[in-house]
Order: C-alpha cells, then structure tokens, then sequence
C-alpha cells in the first residue's frame, strides 16, 4: 500500500456537506442538560477509531476466493440460488438439466440404486460414475459404483448456496473421478441471516416438512436443519422414497487468523426397490432400509494475507439393510437333484465407510502467481457381500498429491498450469496434468484454450464385482446362479480433452461457449467368461457370467453453449445448448455407447417479475433419442415444460413466499433412460415461511 | 444549496466566541494507549514540526490514565487528542484550551462537542471520515460503468442518507439504500440490495459493520458477485475491494500544518474537518476472483485527483 504526498489543498466548500451536521448539532448544543454527565462516548453505538483502525479479520482469504470465470482453466457453470428458486426443481440432481452437456434420466432401478441418472456427454448406465461429486469440498461419490446416490445426499434444493460445476476433466484439481466433469455443491452455512424458517411442500406423490435455524451460542456460528421428505417415485413403479434428514453445521474463529467449522449431517429411511418385469425370483419388490451420516471438522489457518491454510478430516457412512430371500425355486430347479431348501437368502446389505483426511495450502508467490498446492489421505472400506462375494470388508487406500498454479502473465493473457499424482490400490500410480491458456481479446471477450488429461480408477462393481449365489441340493453338489465374475486388474480409463471456450459479454448477453475433443482410452465394459467349476457346482445361469475390460476408445467431440440474456430489468431468458457426438468402433463393444448420449440437448429458463411481490417462470427441457448403457433401453427424444408462480409476503414477524410449480404441464407420457419408467405431470405447492 | 451551506458557516463562525487566547509553545499529544497508529502519528508529527524551520514547539506526550487527573499547561498548549477517549478527556480542560482531535469519527466529535458544550473556535477535528464525494470518486474509477450503489444505513449513519444522495446524483450514480434497525434485518437487507446493485458502499455504524457482522456482509457480498467498497484498510484486507482512507502519516501532516498555522491565534482554529491527504488501498486477490479490472493504486488515485480537480474547477465556473 502506496502513501501519497500532498499534491493539492482541500477547497473549503467541499466541507459543506459535513457543516450542515455540524450546524444541527450546534443547535442542539444549547439545550445540553446540565445534569448529563461523563463519560459521553460510551454509548457501544457510538463509532470511535476502533471501528476505522481496529481489525476486521480476514475473510475472503485466497483460498475463499474463487477464480473468476474467466481466469479459470475450465468451462464453469454456477447455478445460484435465484435460478435455483425459480426453476422450482425439488431434487438436486434434476438441476443439472440446466447446465449444457449433461444428460439426466429419472430413474427407478430394482436392485439398490434407484436414483437420477446424471452424466455429462453421456456413455452412462443406471450406475453413471465418471464424475466427481463435491458438498462443501468432501467427496460423496460412492466407493462401490463411483456415481452418487442422489436421494441419499443429507440435503435439500433448499439447502443449497450454490453449484458449481466443471464441465470437463478436472483431475489436477479435484482429484480422482474428476474424469468427465466436477459438480461442487455449496450449501448454506452459519453466517446466513439469523433466525427460523420452515418450508413445506406438498403435490402428486411428494411432501415435505422442514425446518431450519440459525443461531449463535458464545460466538459459535451455527445452523441446523432438519426434516421429513417422501416421494411416491414413478407411475406404476415401485421405488418410493421415505427420507429424514438431519443436519448441524457449527463454525468458530478461535482468532483473527484461525476458525473451527464442524458439520454433522444424518439421513435415514424406507426406500422401496424391486421391479418383477426385470427381476420374478430374488430382487422382488420389498423396501429396504437406508441411512447415511457424516461427521467433518475443518481448520481454516490464515498464515497471511496471501497465504491460506486448510486442513479437514471427514468420516461418511452410507449403508442399507436389505436381505432378500427368493420365491420359491423348486419349479424352476425342476430337474435332479431336488433342492435342499425351497428359497434362497441373499445378504444384499451394503456398508460404505469412507475416511479422509486433506490438507490444502493456497498463496501467492508473486502477485501475479497463484498456486494451491496440497494431499490427501483416503481409505474406502466396502461391506457388500452380494456384490463383492465375500462376508468381509474390502479397504481401498487412495494417496493424493496436486498443485496448480494460476500465472498472470499480463492483463491480458492468463495461464493454468496443474497436475496430480495419485497412487491406489486397484491400478497403482497415475499423473493427471492440465494446462491452460486464457486470452482476453477485450474486457468482457475471453478466448480460452484447454488440454488436460485424467483417469478414472475402475470402482468396486468394475474391479471386484462377484455375485455368486449358492443354491444347495440334497445331494451335496450345488447350483450356482452368478451374474458377473470380476477378474480385476483392469485398468484406468484415462481422457485427454482438448477445447477451445468463449466467454464474453455484450451489452445484457452473457455468453459462455464451448468447443470439445475428448479422447478416452481403455473404456471399461464387460464380456461373458466361462467359469472353470468344480465337480459339485452345476452352473444354473443362462448365460456365462459378465467380467469388466478395458476394451475400446471413443472420442466424443461436439459443442455447448449457455447464454444469459437480460432482456428487461425483470425479465431474463437462460438457455442452454449442446451437441454432442461421440465416435468410435462400436463392434469393438458388446454395448454401443455412441448412442448413449442424446445428440442434441436444450433447456431454457425465463423468469419475469410481475412486481415487488409476484414472479413466474417457464422452464423446457428436451432431450434427444438416446440408449443408455447397462439397463437402459432407447428411449425417444421428450420434450418438458415446468411452470412456476411465486408470491411474496411479509407478515409482522415474518415474511416468506408460497409458490406452485407444475412440472411436465402437458403431461407427455415420455421414457427417460428405460422404457420402465414413464413420466407424467406433477403439481407442488411450497409454503416458505422465514421469521 | 449553496447559500443554506453558508448560512451554516454563518453560524458556526458567529460561535467562534473570540476570547482572550496567547499563543501556545508546546503541544501536548494526549492519547488512551500506545496503539500502533498512535506511536505512527507522534512520530510523524514530531517529523513534520522538525523539517518546518520556523517552528519551535515542544511536544509532550500523555498516556491517559484512568485514576490520576489530566494534567496540562492549558493556556500555553494545543492539545491534540488522538481518538474518542483522549478527546473526551481534552474536552474537560479549560474550555479556553485550544483542542484538536485526530483520529475521531465526526458522529463522535459532535457527541463531545454537544455534551462539553466547548466552541467550535478552539475545539477541532480532523475526523477519520473520508468525505463521501471521496468514497464515490473512488468507485467511479474502479467501476466507470457502475450506476446503482447500495448503503446499508443503520440509526447512526441514517443521517447522512440525503448528502449521500445528493452527492451521488452529482457523480451520476443512483444510491439505493436500506436502513437496518435490527440485527436480524442486516443480511436479508444486504441480499435486497446486492441483487439491485453495482457495488456496496460502507458507512460506518456499528449496528451495520461490526466484528461480528463483517465476516456475513463480506461473504454475502461476494456469494453475489458483487464488490464491497469499505471505510478503511483493514475491510481491504478482509476482503472489500478498495477503499480511501488516510495513513497515521498524512494525518500527522495535517495535524502539524494546523498547529503551526494557529500557533499565533489558538482560538481560531479551523474548523472540522475530514483527511486532506488520502491513500487508496485494493484488494487485487478479490479484484481477480470479481473478474474486474484493477488499474494499481497509484494510478487509481491520479484518476481520482484528475476528476477532484475537474470538480473544483466546475464548481469555481458555477459559482461566478
């Protein structure tokens, strides 16, 4: 910070603003109460030098401060809050359709997971991995199939600051699965305005209760969050949902430079699986239990004012109790030997620990340098003995290194450098770089030009997935019934993706653009193997089992854009493009994954604000033809329009909100991902009461 | 407008009660505790007085203590009370004492003159306020686009809420205000305004920005993408994206240049008045991650000076 000289003298007119108060208080100098006494200034309303020289500390410290879309080495696309109330979504995931790229498929699965099918670019089964999942910076993906298990998350739409997402690999920052693209869930925190508020919704199979407070107690900032959803799922499907969740999050500055934060999350309830059209004999429809929780404590250390650092343990849980046992199976074995017992149980209980700890240090060299460096510890430990095929736990160990570093080489062009080393205990060693060039042709036009490369480590159901089940005869020999028979030792998948991105402003457009080249190596897919048994094992199965390989290579290339368009002071228009082709020998496949991703994708949101109180929005969304992977089937292209009207009040003691949203307006009977599961309109009335 | 301003100078001059004053030889500086700004303005202030050949002042330096009496040569010393405390002291010396307060917010300064019923001829200030066409100049030049400014006013700084404007037209922005008369309205307030707003500017108000709301406004700010322009350089730090504000140095400077001038006649003191010398501090980290362009600040500050000068020059053009 520079100290200027005296250059000029200050006028003694431009003081008349401050004589005019200086005069009232004249005025009121000759009414003084000679009973008032010393000391005057105590009043704590009172502004003294404290206010002007004392210390503020520091909040937005480097680590906080995010680069700004232009400066980052990646297309990004923020969905806020705003867009978020006005969309009217209810589930999270469902979100992701307004950001170009991404394919999102309602979906109801029958053997654990059925949950919202969300890729980006495609090249996804019910099972969709590829893509890391961040809340508050801790990784939710799970070990087992590498996707997310959305209605298990602890949170709500409403819970939500922010979301962030990276619409490329993003290894060299985010760490492993950052393959195709990063989705960075920001909630709400402790330092949101003070007080209660309660929302609740009630439409066509959905309501939901929840309430929320923010408090402080001693100087410790906290919010907690808690309530009750249940979903009814699809028409003609048994996958309801019955969720309640629970979440504390607390933050405490020790002092200037260092503050607490602990989150504490918890869900639990009913999740109906089972679909007799695809499963008449084990899987049948039944509800299981779930439930997850996680405990975080994070340290924030300001070391300076360039220099930041953050260090967080994390333990998460997710788990369900679901144990199965058959119909009976004497018609089906009807052959000799007869079986010793009519039905089979099966142990499909699922137990997912996951342990980490990071350390992350942010600063600035030089003030055009910006570099993160930091690593992380993780251990994953797995208890899935029917997808596993063993009564004990599996660990997974995962050590990562990263750093990356922002040059601002002048004001008008910017560099990325990055990379991370990870080692695990699947495929070893692996080095992930990035590097990028950002341009700035103009202020508000920047050109960006990107090569980064990641892996995706193969997860449990890829590397270890053996699902033998026993059916045991009279005569001591055994059928044997098993699906997939995982050799292992497969390898990465590992992308190179090349772009060019626009990011620009003109007049009340905001444009964002974006050109592609993916190529993805070792693609992981699955063959039949015939299985050497023993002389008592007699193979039941019609086909021989599934194994995992490393077996083809696709590019997928095409373009997307998103562009704001402000067109009145209260109207705005958010659309979303993209083209996507994905190439490649699909003889080389059991499975064609060049249609598994709809070519042409658009959504678009308008919001208008009638008055101070009244504001409606459309959204449509439509999706081309596409034939999913694993247990997807092809589905047509559909077509979605959502409507929203709001309406703002303010009570005494409170103000809120009560808004209806019908989704899917002209109820088109459309599939998404497989012709099982079939869309119809739905109505929600939400009440949201802050006081 | 402009004839109401010198009505009131009217009158604050015709309270300049002329009394009996001498000259005074030494200056007294009279502090609460040795903070860092403090030792910084003594030491400068000593420098000042020594590099001015004619000027042959003691200074004599007081701590304040809360249980002994203030004691000082009052008819032959310019009391300079550095801060809100050593000012209330000062303010109960003889009322012919000449007093020059430094490092005092104005709302202070007129809370003791008031209570002390003292004159405005020897009871002075140079305030830690930096004059509002000051603050906004300065966002004119980090934002020559900008037009919509949103204060968050609270029961203390609702009354500037008119100058604000007024001097806001003048430099073509549009100021939206919200008045917070409870905590639990800041952070909805602050929201209403971010969404319909260029910037935030600060006013001081302790209902507004204190240590414990600081950390909420500045996250919120930035969650909204919008920059925070705050009074001083520790809101820089924190995390606003610049500010005026002006170092223990030129205050010192100024603080020397006054007890020099009205060493002859110490019941003439002139009046109140706000920093003369200012520095502009930035926050380039925030700048960046905002995505707005930053020019450094000294070229911010000849930016600033060009249209202060601009401004004099228009004035002196209207007023013949």
């Amino acid at each position: 910070m520079k100290t200027y000289v005296k250059t000029f003298a200050l006028p003694l007119w431009l003081l008349a603003s401050f004589s005019q108060v200086l005069c009232a208080e004249e005025a009121n100098t000759n009414n003084v109460n000679e009973k008032d006494t010393w000391p005057i200034a105590a009043t704590s309303q009172t502004v003294t030098e404290d206010d002007y020289l004392g210390d503020v500390p520091k909040v937005l410290t480097v680590s906080r401060l995010s680069q700004s879309k232009a400066d980052s080495p990646s297309a990004v696309t923020v969905i806020d809050r705003e867009t978020i109330r006005a969309s009217g979504i209810v589930d999270i995931p469902e979100l992701l359709r307004l950001v170009p790229g991404f394919y999102v498929a309602k979906n109801a699965g029958f053997i654990y997971n059925s949950n919202d099918t969300v890729s980006y670019h495609g090249m996804a089964s019910a099972y969709p991995g590829a893509m890391q999942v961040l809340i508050n910076g801790r990784s939710v993906y799970t070990p087992l199939f590498g996707g997310v298990l959305w209605s298990e998350l602890p949170i709500t739409v409403d819970d939500i600051e922010r979301i962030e997402i990276t619409r490329g690999p993003n290894a060299a920052s985010y760490g492993a699965n950052s393959f195709l693209g990063v989705i960075s869930i920001i909630t709400k925190d402790a330092t949101e305005a003070k007080g209660s508020s309660v929302r609740l919704t009630h439409g066509t199979g959905r309501n939901e209760a929840f309430y929320r407070y923010v408090g402080d107690i001693q100087d410790v900032n906290f919010r907690v969050s808690t309530g009750y959803r249940e979903d009814d799922g699809l028409d003609n499907r048994n996958d309801f949902k019955r969720t309640n969740i629970l979440t504390v999050q607390a933050d405490k500055h020790l002092d200037a430079s260092n503050e607490i934060g602990f989150e504490f999350w918890a869900t639990n309830g009913d999740r109906a699986d089972g679909e007799l059209a695809k499963d008449k004999i084990l899987f049948t429809p039944r509800v299981r239990n779930i439930s997850s929780n996680y405990e975080l404590i994070r340290w924030r250390h300001n070391i300076s004012d360039d220099s930041d650092f953050l260090l967080q343990a994390y333990h998460a849980y997710n788990g369900t109790d679901d144990s199965v046992t058959s119909v009976n199976l004497r018609p089906i074995f009807a052959a000799n030997p007869p079986l010793l017992s009519s039905t089979v149980t099966v142990n499909n209980d699922i137990d997912l620990d996951r342990y980490e700890i990071e350390a992350q240090h942010t600063f600035s060299p030089a003030t055009n340098w910006r570099v993160v460096w930091g690593g992380s510890v993780r251990l994953d430990r797995t208890y899935a003995p029917y997808w596993l095929g063993t009564n004990e736990a599996d660990d997974f160990n995962l050590q990562r290194l990263f750093g990356q570093a922002e040059w601002r080489i002048n004001d008008q062009v910017l560099m990325n450098l990055g990379s991370m080393v990870e080692h695990n205990d699947f495929t070893g060693t692996e080095v992930s770089p990035r590097a990028s060039l950002n341009v700035k042709l103009a202020p508000n036009h920047t050109l960006r030009f990107g090569v980064s490369s990641a892996t995706r480590t193969p997860n449990y159901i890829e590397e270890k997935f053996n699902n033998p089940i026993l059916v045991p005869t009279t005569l001591g020999a055994s059928y044997l019934v098993q699906g997939y028979a995982d050799t292992g030792d497969v390898n990465s998948e590992r992308i190179l993706s090349h772009e060019i991105g626009y990011l620009g402003q003109l007049g009340n457009l905001d444009v964002d653009a974006r050109l592609f080249n993916d190529d993805i190596r070792n693609i992981l897919n699955t063959k039949r193997i015939k299985l050497t048994l023993p002389p008592n094992i007699i193979f039941a199965s019609k086909d021989n089992p599934r194994t995992y390989f490393n077996g083809g290579d696709a590019e997928v290339r095409g373009f997307e854009t998103q562009i704001k368009y402000r067109l009145f002071k209260t109207t705005q228009i958010l659309f979303n493009y993209s083209h996507v082709e994905i190439h490649g020998d699909k003889n080389a496949l059991p499975t064609d994954f060049t249609v598994s991703m709809p070519k042409n994708t658009f959504s678009a949101l308008i919001t208008h604000q009638f008055d101070s109180n009244w504001d409606a929005s459309y959204a449509y969304y439509q999706t081309g033809a596409v034939s999913a992977l694993g247990d997807g089937s092809a589905v047509g292209l559909n077509r979605r329009s959502d409507v929203r009207v709001a309406r703002k009040f303010n009570l005494n003691h409170a103000n809120g909100e009560v808004s209806i949203v019908v989704e899917n307006l002209f109820n088109s009977h459309y599939h998404e991902y497989a012709l099982y599961n079939t869309l119809g309109r739905r109505a929600l009335i939400n009440l949201d009461l802050n006081f | 407008m402009f004839s109401k301003w010198l009505a009131c100078f009217a009158l604050v001059l015709g309270l300049f009660a002329p009394v009996f004053a001498q000259a005074y030889t030494g200056v007294t500086i009279l502090m609460s505790a040795p903070s860092p700004a403090n030792s910084e303005f003594i030491e400068n202030f000593k420098n000042e007085l020594a590099s001015t050949k004619n000027a042959n002042l003691r200074v004599n330096v007081i701590v304040l203590q809360e249980t002994e009496k203030l004691i000082v040569a009052e008819n032959s010393e310019l009391v300079i009370a550095l801060g809100v405390k050593a000012l209330e002291a000062a303010s109960r010396l003889q009322h012919t004492t000449p007093v020059l307060g430094v490092f005092t917010p104005l709302p202070a300064f007129n809370e003791v003159l008031a209570k002390s019923r003292r004159e405005l001829g020897n009871f002075s200030a140079i305030v830690l306020d930096q004059p509002y066409w000051r603050q906004l100049s300065l966002i004119r030049a980090v934002l020559p686009d900008a037009k919509k400014v949103g204060i968050l006013f609270g029961s203390v700084s609702s009354q500037y809420i008119e100058i604000i404007k007024e001097e806001g037209e003048e430099r073509a922005f549009s100021i939206v205000d919200e008045s917070v008369t409870q905590e639990a309205d800041l952070i909805p307030k602050l929201k209403i305004l971010l969404e319909s707003t260029d910037a935030l500017l600060a006013i001081p108000d302790r209902l507004v920005y204190n240590r414990e709301t600081a950390e909420s406004i500045l996250l919120t700010s930035y969650r909204h993408q919008k920059p925070m322009f705050g009074y001083s350089q520790s809101y820089v730090r924190a995390g606003a994206l610049a500010s005026v504000y002006s170092s223990s140095k030129q205050v010192a400077m100024q603080a020397a240049e006054i007890a020099i001038k009205s060493q002859l006649a110490p019941s003439l003191l002139p009046p109140p008045q706000v920093p003369e010398y200012f520095s502009i501090s930035v926050n380039n980290q925030v700048a960046h991650s905002l995505n707005i362009p930053l020019m450094d600040e000294a070229m911010l500050y000849k930016k600033m000076l060009e249209a202060e000068t601009l401004e004099v020059m228009e004035h002196e053009k209207t007023k013949h």
